[in-house]
Order: structure tokens, then sequence, then C-alpha cells
């Protein structure tokens, strides 16, 4: 893994195509910018953990014998 | 192929039935085989089964059936990578968690699963939408018992 010290306007290129651009400091918050092609993913940390929390969540043994009440369920159009 | 199953028991399972995730699922990197059960004819239910993970299975949601505006645009590059096409169009189904009530089941509508049906290939997506939530309450709040036995909402 690589650590480095930026300064604002600085930037940090990765690869051919990808810049990140620290814009400004305020406090412990820290606004980048990426510049990246349309085709690379680019998310939050914390919206990656959420999804593989609420996976595990989902995937924890629950009764659903009350699910064949619910199999007629439709929205209304 | 027998695989065991905490929900369903023993399940016999052809290998063209199973469905590979390459990349996992997120929490779960490590399980890439699953099968998919639908829970019974026209039911808008379904699971998803880990074939090496007898405890591991997820409550699945055709999302078309309850969210009347659900949309999104999939990126070439997992339409790419999950060989889809006009011939092959995805599957979309959400995760749903239970905790108590059936009825207060969430749905996860930032994060469907998709799935091409015909290549038996599938993966989470995570979409570029901030207004989907992962917690999105399936059964409005107002929906009484009886609607619910009457199959609207």
């Amino acid at each position: 893994m690589l650590a480095l010290t930026r300064k604002v306007g600085e930037r940090i290129v990765i690869g051919d195509d990808i810049v990140v651009t620290i814009v400004g400091v305020k406090g412990d918050s820290i606004r980048i910018t990426v510049d990246a092609p349309k085709e690379v993913k680019i998310y939050r940390g914390e919206i990656y953990d959420a999804i593989a929390a609420e996976n595990k969540q989902a995937a924890a043994p629950s009764d659903l014998s009350e699910l064949d009440n619910l199999k007629g369920l439709r929205l209304k159009k | 192929m027998k695989i065991k199953s905490t929900r369903f028991g023993q399940l016999d399972v052809e290998e063209g039935q199973i469905l590979h995730f390459p990349n996992g699922i997120p929490g779960f990197l490590d399980e890439k085989d699953f099968v998919h059960i639908p829970h019974e004819v026209g039911s808008p239910f379904s699971f998803l089964q880990s074939t090496t993970e007898a405890n591991l299975s997820f409550l699945l949601v055709e999302p078309f059936a309850f969210i009347n505006d659900y949309e999104f645009v999939l990126e070439d590059k997992v339409a790419k990578e999950l060989e889809l096409s006009q011939e092959n169009p995805p599957q979309v189904f959400l995760i749903a968690t239970v905790k108590e009530k059936v009825t207060d089941m969430t749905v996860n509508l930032l994060a469907p699963l998709i799935m091409n049906g015909v290549k038996r290939i599938g993966r989470q997506v995570i979409l570029d939408k901030p207004e989907y939530s992962i917690r999105h309450k399936l059964i409005p709040e107002a929906t009484s018992p009886t609607e619910i036995a009457k199959g609207g909402l």
C-alpha cells in the first residue's frame, strides 16, 4: 500500500486515466475530486460496508412461515 | 449434485441449475455458487441457497411486483460480464431482510442482484442512486391485513 502526503490543490494520478485532486481541507474533512472513466465504479467505502452488513442481516435465520400469505401480493396498477 | 440446506433440507440439483456469482456477494465473497429456488407458482418471492453453506440462503423479491418506478441503467461493463443481450435479458431481484414479522421485511433497493438465467451467472451491483434505500420497507405501514389477504398494496 502506498501512503503519501498531498497539499490542497495537488493531485494523484492513478494509471493513465484516473486523477484524484485534493480541493480542500476543513477540520477533519477532506474534499477531493476524482476524474475517472465512466466505467470505473467509485463509491464511498461505507456504502460497500453497509451492503455487506445488510447482506449478513438478510442471511440471518428468520421465520418465514407466513410468507405463503404474501404470495399473491402485487402492486395495484 | 446433493446440496444441504438448513431451510430446505437436502436438495438434489442438476449441475446446470447452479448459478455462478464469480465475485461472490458482499459479506460472502467466498460464496460463488447458488441455486435459485422459486417460492410458489406466481409468487414474487424466491430463494437463493448457497451450494456449500447449508445455513446461507437469501429471500429474494421481484422488484417490479412491488415498486412502481424502480429503474436503473445497467452499466455496459456489467452487461458484458453477465453476457446479457436482447436474447438473454437480465433478471432483477432484491435481497430481503426479515427481522421479526414477514410483513415488516425490508429490501435492498440500492444493490439489486442481476442474473442471466440462461448463462447462469449473476452479481450484486451497487447502483449510483443515493435516493435508493438499503432498507426499504416492502409493504407500506398503512397496508391492512385484509388488503394483504386480497393481494393488493
